[in-house]
């Protein structure tokens, strides 16, 4: 089982009257990290948690490598979740909550220590559960996902709590690890973050999917033409020339025009022929936080 | 299924709780020992020096007939070496198996109240196999207790036994019953405390609960059952019938003599409390496997 693929078909979810889940379809790739993006409320954790068998769905299925996570023979060797940062015992220590994790997998123990030290914990080994800090405790449970060296990472909010200089080094680390061809599902609602961090992405709100894709691929589709800012003694000669390109211009102040439509070189090309100074020509991409917003405005978060 | 008990007993070990288990199991034996010794060498004597003690240097001939009587009922009852025996091989008993109870409760409820609930069925997502290992480590820990319980009262009460010249009477069958019985009362309350835990996912809530249904029961019993022959059926089987609440049919299967007069034999009890267990469990088991956890 090298490359491993998750794949979720027709969840649904409904408890009550409300529909947490609504017929969600999507594929998380092997060799990718995979941001899973929604505003809070809209149905993320819900969906992480049955496709790790914690949840019983309504309807549909969830499946990684082709089957349901309650029929993995090993589990934890094939995937390491970390759901939420409190799920140790208060009272022990993390060495031990890791060697507990250990016997019940049937790893060797010594897999506690060399998880700590992955996620730099170990000078914090022997203390007890309740003084960890958030960071300390999102750590913890990073580890614990590591016990069994698996293939698939399943993240729920790993930022939260995690100071720049952490959410840096988790940058790091699961990018390293989709390099090594492992698949990585991270949920955020912290877009910028997720920019930096994600090849894909899964894009829900209100339970439903919005947009599934690469990150480029998804921005683009939605947040249309990226934008070039040009910076000119001559605005008004320019705006007519790259009109005559095709291009929207808008003035945005003294000496500077904002053009969608035409590339930053087309722009370039186009002053040259006419013989226009440039002081400055910069294109500007679409961000994905103004897509996010986009594709889920109007998707009340409370239901 | 061997990795799942083994990870149960190091959790519990690395944590502050069988400290406290094993600490109060042994208190609650030396306290219940020192009662059971006082009470076993009054009533070991020959009558005239039980009543001599029982009328705290007044003369004995002056005493109500209906006081003599009672003494003598009394003394009766518990002028065996057999029976003192058997009760002192057993002391700390009333609390030891609360004490079972509560940790078969706090085994599965504490998995909630410190929320280690996703990491354990993340690690093994059969949660059947999560209660079985819970039931398994239960009566593994409830068994430890009892023999921690046994071996004090044991050694002291052999010591004991030995000075007031009976031996140790660990030859009499019914002596080693009582032992036996207590283990099985111990194990039973374990397996009970997990399907009750299960049930009752609030760790307050299900403690609480347990600790009055075995305390108060009894006694909550005898009274309902009390009234209902007065009032409502005449017949003694309804008396019998109390054996249906779980602390009576404890005491019913410990206990070799009657518990109350129209107590059913001792293996009524014993089956009594074993449906408790194996119900609670297997109601418990089925509540969590399709639960949802989050």
């Amino acid at each position: 089982m090298d490359d491993v693929r998750i794949d979720v078909s027709g969840l649904r979810k409904q408890y009550g009257d409300v529909v947490a889940v609504d017929g969600l379809s999507f594929t998380v790739e092997p060799g990718r990290v995979t941001g899973f993006l929604g505003p809070n409320g809209a149905g993320k954790t819900t969906t992480l948690r049955m496709l790790l068998g914690l949840v019983t769905p309504t309807a549909g299925s969830a499946t990684i490598g082709g089957l349901r996570y309650t029929d993995l023979a090993e589990p934890t060797r094939i995937v390491g979740a970390v759901l939420e940062a409190s799920s140790a015992h208060k009272g022990r220590t993390g060495r031990n909550h890791l060697r507990a994790c250990c016997i019940t997998a049937g790893l060797p123990r010594a897999r506690a220590d060399a998880v700590l030290d992955l996620v730099g914990l170990l000078p914090a080994a022997d203390r007890s559960f309740k003084g960890y800090s958030l960071g300390m405790r999102q750590r913890l449970g990073i580890a614990t996902a590591m016990l069994g060296d698996p293939r698939v990472l399943i993240l729920d909010e790993p930022a939260n709590g995690l100071d720049p200089e952490g959410i840096r080094w988790m940058r790091e680390l699961l990018q390293g690890l989709a390099a090594e061809g492992r698949t990585v599902l991270v949920s955020s609602h912290l877009l910028s973050e997720m920019q930096a961090l994600a090849d894909d992405v899964v894009i829900v709100a209100a339970g439903k999917l919005m947009r599934q894709g690469p990150v480029a691929e998804v921005l683009s589709s939605v947040g249309g033409d990226a934008r070039v800012h040009a910076r000119t003694p001559e605005p008004d000669k320019l705006s007519i020339a790259l009109r005559q390109f095709g291009g929207t211009v808008t003035p945005e102040g003294p000496n500077r025009l904002c053009v969608t439509g035409m590339a930053a070189e087309a722009v370039g090309d186009a002053a040259l022929a006419a013989g226009i100074a440039l002081h400055q020509l910069t294109t500007e991409q679409p961000d994905l936080e103004d897509v996010f917003l986009d594709l889920t405005q109007a998707k009340a978060a409370i239901r | 299924m061997t990795r799942l008990v083994r990870a149960e007993l190091f959790k519990l070990r690395t944590t502050s709780l069988w400290w406290l288990f094993a600490g109060a199991t042994l208190i609650s034996t030396a306290v219940m020992l020192a009662v059971n010794l006082v009470q076993a060498h009054e009533l070991l004597q020959p009558f005239d020096k039980f009543v001599a003690l029982h009328a705290h240097g007044r003369n004995v001939a002056q005493m109500p007939p209906e006081f003599l009587n009672r003494l003598r009922g009394e003394w009766e009852l518990g002028h065996s070496a057999v029976t003192q025996a058997a009760t002192i091989f057993t002391a700390g008993q009333l609390i030891g198996v609360l004490l079972a109870c509560l940790l078969g409760i706090v085994l599965i409820t504490s998995e909630f109240h410190q929320q280690t609930a996703t990491t354990t069925f993340l690690f093994t997502p059969h949660r059947g196999a999560v209660i079985a290992a819970k039931l398994v480590t239960a009566v593994i820990v409830a068994a430890a207790s009892w023999l921690a319980s046994t071996v004090l009262a044991l050694v002291v009460g052999a010591i004991f036994l030995g000075s007031e010249g009976y031996g140790t009477q660990l030859g009499q069958w019914g002596v080693v019953r009582a032992i036996l019985l207590n283990l099985a009362a111990y194990a039973i309350w374990a397996v009970f405390g997990v399907g009750f835990g299960a049930l009752i996912r609030s760790q307050l809530a299900a403690t609480v609960a347990a600790t009055v249904l075995y305390l108060v029961g009894a006694a909550a019993a005898s009274g309902v059952f009390d009234l209902l022959y007065t009032y409502v059926i005449k017949q003694d089987w309804i008396l019998t019938a109390q054996v249906i609440v779980p602390s009576v049919a404890s005491t019913v299967m410990i206990s070799p003599t009657k518990t109350f007069d129209q107590s059913p034999a001792q293996w009524v009890g014993a089956a009594v409390l074993l449906g408790y267990g194996v119900v609670t469990a297997l109601a418990g088991t089925r509540l969590l496997r399709t639960r949802d956890i989050s």
